[in-house]
């Protein structure tokens, strides 16, 4: 497929943003499909809300390129606000007016846009259309901040964090909602700190830590091109002496977690590698509390690239 | 741009608390003022210039004295320029009787022996008060074999002044108030507001021009300031007795223009505050002592100092001049040229130092 500007719903190139000393994103490039989900996945201050923010024309980049649906953010920042939807993380809105009232303010702006009754139907929230900001729930006020990134049709929505202090079943409705938007044919640009959302919803990802790109791609190729397929957690009762790390095969890598007495072995062609870690269990006489096998995750993924659990 | 300036509207309806300040605290100072009572019929100074210095003449001195609602005062100058010295003073609104016993009063001369009460315009209810008083007290001290005819007993001499009450002028004052701290408070707690909950970046995502955020939020307060100047007015005049002498389209005109001075003072202070409730401390740090040092309520004359002086900077010190001159001495809107001048200059100012530090987040 040719790589034109109308397949790229986002190109950006050697960005750089330095807040004096801090390099907040440090040369960073990648495009966005038109019509993908894209999910850029990283800890709290890896440098993803800015990076979004400059591809919102909200920030200016102390170097690079980005170019949003064909147009430079920079040369017409209005051409692009005006096609594109955004979702500021942690962003409220008025608490003197209605949602249907903010709706139509925001629409206001706009020279193309959408009925609030439309876009309260289209996130469940049509028997809220006079109530205020402040007296929604929690999911409920996430759906209505991404109804208000859609008054305007976009063609491109740019959602910070969408599903961050939700619980599981609000951010169970909302990953529905973004799979809705995204089956109309918007593109959706997100970002988050979950790895099952991440998993879930976005079809190509980017991994970022400290403001660098370590990776980009599909979900499944990331967990499969990681060299383990599985994990076994191992929890005993005294701490493995270094012959006993030792004795277990050598295509098994033994990672000692940050508490008690539990151990992360990874290992390839598992139902072999299960075997032999069974036997030298029994062999040395290690007394097992808690075993447990679960398959890559991105999670392991993000441990792999960056040496660091998720920080949350 | 119509819709952000009604949504502003209706937000600004529904913040009961910031309406509270906007129209029911000066409302409640008008209240408070009003029922004072500050005129009343009250008690006015008397002085009296006895040409004739009789028997007679000396009763009514001593009636006049026990009389409760005047002040006997001795003439400030000898005779005989002490008639004319109080003629003066009573124009200068320093006195309010007169009253001139003439010679020929003892034996009630037909041709010379009324009495005349001289008096300003200004307190319509004593004045009858007095008037009636003086007449039936003269008409005691006539000799009971001879008296004069009613009608030659006194005579009344009205000085036309313009009627300056105390409560007409704090009413200027009250408008000032209530426009200078809605417009700054408000302003700077919805800016910080908006600002600490991400709206204002909300709004930068949009195609929506900055100049049109600017432009709804002072529409939106201009509109406020003139419900909030009418309902002072209607109060004011309507329920409390206050006059207006000049035209009132001109006291809205200078309202407002004092308004947009307010609301950069507000812009400015929401740069700096951290937190809305920073914003509503800094917007009253400013208010409450303008407010004193400006002269809302009493003359700055009286302050120690420099501080008249540096009072006359303060920007609610030319609006409220300008109000007073149109509402109290009728100017009409060009005589407050200076007013407006300085008015215009701290448009200025103000605007471009709002323009310098203001902040989206």
């Amino acid at each position: 497929m040719l790589d034109t500007d109308a397949d790229q719903a986002v190109r950006v190139g050697g960005l750089v943003k330095q807040f004096g000393s801090l390099t907040a994103v440090d040369n960073i490039s990648f495009n966005v499909k038109s019509g993908e989900i894209f999910g850029i996945l990283g800890p709290n201050g890896a440098g993803k809300t800015t990076t979004l923010e400059i591809i919102e024309g909200l920030l200016k980049p102390t170097q690079g390129s980005v170019s949003v649906l064909g147009l430079n953010v920079f040369k017409e920042p209005n051409r692009v606000k005006a096609r594109i939807g955004v979702q500021l993380q942690s962003s409220a809105y008025h608490d003197y007016l209605k949602l249907n009232e903010i709706l139509s303010l925001l629409g206001s702006f706009y020279p193309k846009r959408v009925s609030p009754e439309n876009l309260l139907e289209q996130v469940g929230l049509t028997d809220k259309a006079d109530s205020r900001v402040n007296q929604l729930s929690g999911g409920q006020k996430q759906r209505f901040t991404v109804a208000a990134s859609l008054v305007n049709d976009p063609e491109l929505v740019i959602l910070d964090e969408p599903t961050t202090g939700l619980d599981p079943q609000a951010r169970r409705n909302l990953w529905s909602l973004v799979q809705e938007i995204h089956q109309r044919g918007v593109t959706v640009v997100m970002t988050t700190h979950y790895m099952e959302e991440a998993e879930a919803l976005c079809q190509r990802l980017a991994i970022m830590d400290h403001g660098r790109i370590l990776t980009i791609d599909t979900p499944r190729n990331l967990i499969n091109k990681l060299d383990a397929a599985y994990t076994v957690k191992l929890v005993v009762a005294n701490p493995l002496t270094e012959e006993q790390v030792a004795s277990f095969n050598g295509s098994i890598e033994v990672v000692q977690a940050a508490e008690g007495n539990a151990y992360l072995l990874r290992m390839q062609n598992s139902p072999k590698a299960l075997g032999t870690v069974l036997e030298e269990i029994n062999r040395s006489g290690i007394s097992l509390e808690h075993l447990e096998v679960t398959p890559v995750t991105l999670e392991d993924v993000f441990l792999e690239l960056t040496g660091n659990e998720l920080r949350d | 741009m119509l819709t952000l300036v009604i949504s502003n509207l209706k937000m600004l309806a529904r913040n009961r608390q910031a309406t509270f300040w906007a129209i029911f605290f000066p409302l409640l100072l008008v209240v408070a003022f009003g029922l004072f009572d500050i005129n009343g019929v009250g008690t006015g100074n008397l002085t009296v210039v006895d040409q004739d210095g009789g028997l007679r003449a000396k009763l009514l001195l001593q009636n006049l004295e026990q009389v409760e609602i005047l002040d006997l005062e001795s003439p400030n100058t000898e005779p005989p320029n002490s008639e004319s010295e109080a003629r003066r003073e009573i124009a200068e609104k320093d006195l309010d009787y007169l009253i001139i016993i003439p010679q020929g009063f003892e034996n009630a001369d037909a041709e010379a022996g009324t009495v005349t009460l001289v008096y300003n315009s200004r307190n319509q209810q004593r004045n009858q008060l007095v008037d009636a008083l003086v007449r039936s007290l003269v008409s005691e001290s006539q000799p009971p074999e001879r008296p004069l005819a009613l009608s030659q007993l006194v005579a009344t001499e009205v000085i036309e002044v313009t009627e300056v009450d105390y409560f007409d002028e704090v009413l200027m004052g009250l408008i000032g108030l209530g426009i200078m701290t809605n417009s700054i408070i408000s302003i700077a707690v919805r800016v910080s507001t908006f600002r600490n909950q991400s709206i204002l970046k909300r709004l930068l995502v949009t195609p929506l021009p900055i100049w049109k955020y600017f432009a709804g939020e002072v529409l939106a307060h201009l509109v406020l300031a003139a419900i909030q100047v009418a309902i002072i007015l209607v109060v004011g005049v309507f329920v409390f007795g206050a006059s207006i002498h000049g035209n009132v389209g001109w006291i809205f005109v200078i309202a407002l223009l004092g308004t947009l001075v307010f609301l950069n003072i507000g812009f400015i202070l929401s740069a700096w505050a951290r937190s809305p409730a920073a914003a509503s401390g800094l917007g009253n740090a400013v208010a409450l002592p303008m407010m004193f040092f400006a002269g809302a309520f009493f003359s700055t004359a009286t302050l120690p100092w420099v501080l008249p002086q540096a009072a006359r900077v303060l920007p609610l010190t030319p609006m409220l001049e300008a109000l007073r001159d149109v509402a109290i001495d009728s100017a009409p809107l060009w005589e407050t040229w200076p007013e407006l001048g300085a008015l215009g200059i701290w448009v200025a100012v103000t605007a471009l130092v709002a323009s310098r530090v203001f902040r989206f987040s």
